[in-house]
């Protein structure tokens, strides 16, 4: 007990380091919770969009699927509805996006009717194949955009946008 | 394309490829009996012209809707809107309007005149329906169009 006695020093040292401790640890912990807030932030948008079309029914000629989320601009919220051109490749399901990438205008399947294996842009009479490569001589400069795409109890659920992965 | 400071600067830079104007012409009707039809009207309009951009986007540029009282002269509204659109490089204009006055003016060329339907009460999905068959009846008279100019 005797050799243990703690000096005046000795406990004023421990106290003030003590608390010391703690005013740093009050100062950090907000610094260090700022720090990691990205990557505890929640994505919006990421996430797949259920559709009213079911897998069973995609062949592999390409359909349009329609779907609908929400979209805020600014203040001012409102429902999107786009649309996806949907089929099968062996069993691999495959979207690609139906806006042209010449000015934006929304392409068809089969909309040129000499064409018939291919997307048609009605504007300025871009085509595309299946894939979604454009045509060399046709405005387009560049493949239809791909969405993600995955089955979601039977039915076909839309992701993100991304570029063309299949050409 | 939209009527928007930042699509303009693409349609500066696109004009040989833009070379379609649309013009929706809106009558209000601001009386006790008129305001439910002249609204129902006014949604049905923009939600075809904002369907069609959608589908044309890369050709054609939708000016916002050009509203005018009942009793204006629609003879003057059109020639005022021809001389306007003459500065630019438009090669077609289309006007679409629910408002049957307009098919007594001669002036103007390409007025596509729509009954409106009243789609206020419809569900969600059997408005769209209802909207992509009015979309279906305009889209071949503006590929007609530009088919024969071009």
């Amino acid at each position: 007990m005797s050799n243990n006695r703690v000096s005046r020093r000795q406990f004023l040292g421990y106290t003030l380091t003590g608390v010391g401790g703690f005013m740093a640890a009050g100062m950090l912990m907000p610094m260090v919770r700022f720090a990691v807030d990205p990557i505890l932030q929640q994505k919006e948008g990421g996430d797949f969009v259920l559709t009213d079309q079911a897998v069973a029914d995609i062949t592999e000629e390409p359909v349009r699927v329609d779907f609908s989320y929400e979209q805020t601009d600014a203040w001012y919220v409102s429902e999107v509805t786009n649309s996806a051109w949907v089929y099968k490749e062996g069993d691999k399901l495959i979207a690609l996006s139906p806006v042209c990438k010449h000015l934006g205008c929304t392409v068809n399947w089969a909309g040129d009717p000499e064409q018939p294996t291919q997307f048609f842009c009605p504007c300025h009479a871009g085509r595309y194949e299946k894939n979604g490569q454009n045509i060399a001589g046709t405005p387009p400069l560049g493949p239809l955009d791909e969405y993600e795409v995955q089955e979601q109890d039977g039915f076909v659920a839309i992701g993100a946008v991304r570029q063309n992965t299949l050409v | 394309m939209h009527f928007i400071g930042k699509e303009m600067d693409q349609y500066l830079n696109q004009q040989d490829y833009v070379d379609t104007a649309v013009v929706p012409l809106l009558q209000l009707d601001l009386s006790a009996n008129g305001m439910k039809p002249s609204a129902g009207a006014s949604e049905y309009l923009q939600t075809l012209t904002a369907l069609l951009e959608k589908q044309f986007k890369g050709r054609i540029l939708l000016l916002p809707p050009v509203s005018y009282a009942k009793i204006a002269n629609r003879q003057r509204i059109a020639d005022e809107l021809s001389e306007e659109l003459k500065q630019t490089k438009f090669k077609h204009v289309f006007y679409l309007t629910t408002d049957s006055e307009w098919r007594t003016i001669d002036s103007l060329k390409n007025v596509l005149w729509l009954p409106a339907i009243p789609i206020e009460d419809m569900d969600q999905s059997f408005k769209k329906s209802v909207m992509e068959d009015q979309l279906r009846q305009v889209l071949p008279l503006f590929t007609k169009e530009w088919s024969h100019h071009s």
